[in-house]
């Protein structure tokens, strides 16, 4: 056989084996070794599922309060660019986005009308704002309750643990809620068909 | 070569032949031992070495030991009385944990070793005429005898090969270790397990009418069995006239494997006796059992056999893979003790250590990791107790057992007869108290998947193949290294003298006479939890302990109830 191989071999004896067994040990600590990161790639913007717990972000800089165009048949919200607010009074609605986590650690941005320039503001809205004021505190469930004609809130007996909020700023949470969805000229092809341009 | 000299002063490839009976110590037949360094071969028939008091090669601290499956050639060294080498490099353990959960095309044998480093070796089929010709147990002819040593020599230059291949690619320390175990389990299997052998041998002749009263008793509530047989027809009726839904097979007959009829007995308690009646028509095969002329099972351990480097001993031939009812029969010699110890709630103690959870930790050191698991998560009161909160605890029990093996919602939600939001609920509990423990078993997995194995803390490997088993990924961290602490405990137990009869998952049978039980059982204790101590760095595991004091017999709960009702068929009508 070949020298150079045997070389590789080490005398090593049995006693100084079970002297001194830390010596052959490795680490075990798997997930510090890979550290995966989970990567963020969809943000619904929608009201909290019924069934959905939910806490919303309690830091101001986790909300926008902004115009959102609606098209109600395709169920698609478009963020309007704040120049293009006056000459789209009529299509756009005000509305108070918050960011907020449900207990499978979904991020959602929830967006909730805010009063108009009379100050008015219905009693559903009213109670889903109030209700994103506890959730900055508390978990808690929303669901309408027609009879009520509001949004009823619900907070669990138990103590639920704190929501672990990604790590991702609130200007990402907007591109990747928003992606195309945002509009910027007067131009833009949502506007042109509301024109009937298209 | 000098270089080499300093470190081993000697290097010996040994192998042995040998035949025996199941359950019995082999007999030697003969040896062929080769120096590496000085190119020295011995070639000695079993007349030559029966003489001799010690081997005809060196063994000590400055010699290494090298064979294929060593435990075989120490149970030679035992029956002859020759003391164990020192430093033992078990190439097969060693193929094992290179190939670990790879797909090997001619298996982990010699051959199929030689064979995935493209080496020629001897034919399997010579292989097998020789086989048989040694296992005749002669006489032997001195054509034969020369033939036979030149067969056994073959395997020891083949050997060689082997061992230029792979000597690159070892980490020699804890190879080393692992060669340790080799010479453990060779005393384990030379020790064996004490069996009732006049019971068996009753239990035997009386067999196939036992089972027809059995059938009688135990299908009374059912009658799904005809002619001693069981009758799908008659099942389907039961079924039918119970309102029973079943699984069936793509072909649309009911599904019948054992499985099945644990998971529905599980959802339907009143289909428990059957199953117990199916399971011990089917696997009671005392014959199979591997019982000596001594009256002790003894079989081979098959040590690192599993994934996870657990033993696999073959279930029909090791008591302790056999139904648990069967395992009554374990029963040790007038003035002789048994003691069964085995760590307290092991592979939760595993995870907590592991992942470095603290909350987990203080669980296991609780005491009932169960019900402080329940506490932790909030629906059992601090001031709550095994038996006043014993239905809670069941579930979250249900639910730690279920994470180990990574069972998902509906699978437990069956296990605890409850809703699957119910279970689902239960796992998400377990996710926000044991958040460290998730993400180390995520980061687990996740480097698996990423960089293709993973490895404990003696370094046993498991490599991904092409079909990756994601449950089976995250449990080998805590199943692998729970192996190592039982290797480990097996070889300290044992250097401290006590005779070990098995070890059997995460315990050991220990027996000794019963003056010095008691100091065995402490000895064995302590030497368990220094092992989970050098395992889980400084994380030690308490044990617990059944002592069996002849006259009585060791006793699995699981198999109690069938236990007494065969003997009491066996009292009363034969």
């Amino acid at each position: 056989m070949s020298e150079e191989k045997v070389l590789n071999i080490e005398r090593k004896l049995t006693g100084d084996l079970f002297d001194n067994l830390d010596q052959l040990k490795l680490g075990q600590n798997f997930s510090e070794a890979i550290s995966v990161k989970k990567q963020i790639t969809t943000i619904p913007i929608r009201k909290p599922g019924r069934q959905d717990f939910i806490r919303v972000h309690p830091d101001e800089s986790y909300r926008l309060e902004t115009a959102i165009l609606e098209l109600k048949e395709e169920r698609e919200n478009y963020l309007v660019s704040p120049d293009l607010w006056s000459e789209l009074a009529g299509e756009v609605v005000p509305k108070m986005l918050y960011t907020a986590i449900n207990r499978q650690g979904v991020l959602v941005l929830w967006p909730v009308r805010l009063a108009d320039e009379t100050g008015r503001l219905d009693a559903w809205n009213l109670s889903a704002h109030k209700a994103a004021q506890i959730a900055m505190e508390k978990w808690i469930r929303v669901a309408s309750n027609r009879s009520l004609g509001a949004y009823e809130t619900f907070t669990p007996r138990g103590a639920l643990p704190e929501p672990e909020w990604p790590d991702i700023s609130f200007q990402e949470i907007l591109r990747i809620a928003f992606g195309d969805y945002q509009i910027t000229s007067i131009d833009h092809s949502v506007l042109r068909r509301l024109r009937g341009e298209l | 070569m000098k270089s080499e000299s300093k470190r081993f002063q000697e290097i010996w490839v040994v192998d042995f032949e040998f035949y025996g009976n199941p359950g019995d110590r082999p007999t030697p037949v003969c040896l062929v031992a080769h120096e590496l360094l000085t190119g020295r071969t011995l070639r000695i028939w079993q007349d030559e070495f029966l003489k001799l008091q010690s081997p005809p090669y060196s063994i000590g601290p400055d010699s290494l030991f090298i064979a294929y499956y060593s435990s075989a050639e120490f149970s030679c060294h035992l029956v002859l009385g020759w003391p164990l080498p020192t430093n033992i490099l078990d190439l097969f353990t060693e193929f094992r944990n290179l190939t670990n959960g790879l797909k090997l095309t001619c298996g982990n044998g010699l051959i199929g070793a030689l064979a995935y480093f493209g080496v020629d070796s001897i034919g399997a089929l010579k292989k097998e005429v020789m086989r048989d010709l040694i296992l005749s147990g002669g006489p032997w002819s001195n054509d034969e005898r020369k033939a036979i040593l030149d067969y056994c020599q073959s395997d020891v230059n083949a050997l060689v090969l082997l061992f230029e291949k792979m000597v690159s690619k070892l980490n020699l320390k804890r190879a080393l270790l692992r060669g340790q175990y080799m010479a453990a389990a060779a005393k384990i299997e030379y020790h064996g397990i004490p069996i009732d052998m006049k019971l068996f041998n009753r239990l035997q002749e009386n067999w196939e009418r036992i089972k027809i009263q059995l059938i009688q008793k135990l299908d009374a509530d059912y009658g799904v069995f005809e002619d001693g047989h069981f009758r799908l027809s008659l099942f389907e009726k039961y079924l039918i006239a119970n309102n029973i839904p079943w699984p069936i097979l793509e072909t649309g007959t009911l599904k019948t494997d054992d499985d099945t009829f644990k998971e529905m007995a599980q959802v339907h308690p009143k289909l428990r006796q059957l199953r117990d009646l199916r399971s011990i028509l089917s696997q009671l095969k005392l014959s199979k059992l591997s019982i000596g002329k001594d009256g002790r099972n003894r079989c081979l351990l098959s040590a690192f056999q599993t994934r996870t480097g657990r033993n696999a001993p073959s279930n029909s031939k090791f008591i302790f893979g056999t139904a648990a009812w069967l395992r009554s029969l374990i029963k040790s010699e007038p003035g002789i003790g048994l003691a069964y110890i085995d760590w307290s709630q092991q592979e939760f103690g595993i995870a907590a250590k592991l992942s470095e959870d603290l909350h987990m930790q203080e669980a296991y050191r609780s005491g009932d990791p169960y019900l402080a698991f329940g506490k932790q998560a909030g629906p059992i009161p601090p001031n709550a107790t095994k038996q006043s909160h014993h239905k809670e605890r069941d579930r979250f029990k249900a639910c730690v057992l279920g994470v180990n093996y990574g069972m998902g919602e509906k699978a437990l939600a069956d296990r605890i007869q409850q809703s699957v939001l119910e279970a689902r609920d239960l796992l998400k509990k377990h996710k926000d108290t044991y958040k460290r423990f998730w993400r180390w078993s995520n980061g687990a997995l996740d480097y698996a998947m990423f960089y293709g194995k993973l490895w404990t803390v003696f370094g046993w490997t498991i490599m991904v193949n092409e079909n990756p088993n994601p449950r089976m990924l995250r449990n080998f961290l805590i199943q692998a290294n729970g192996a190592e602490m039982l290797r480990l405990a097996c070889i300290l137990v044992l250097n401290e003298g006590v005779d070990i009869c098995a070890p059997v998952h995460d315990a050991i049978l220990i027996e000794a006479p019963l003056d010095e039980l008691d100091d065995k059982i402490s000895i064995a204790q302590d030497a368990m939890k220094r092992a989970s101590e050098i395992v889980l760095s400084g994380f030690g595991l308490n044990t617990d302990v059944e002592k069996i004091k002849y006259p009585d017999r060791f006793s699995d709960r699981r198999g109690e109830e069938t236990w007494n009702t065969i003997l009491d068929i066996l009292a009363k009508n034969l």
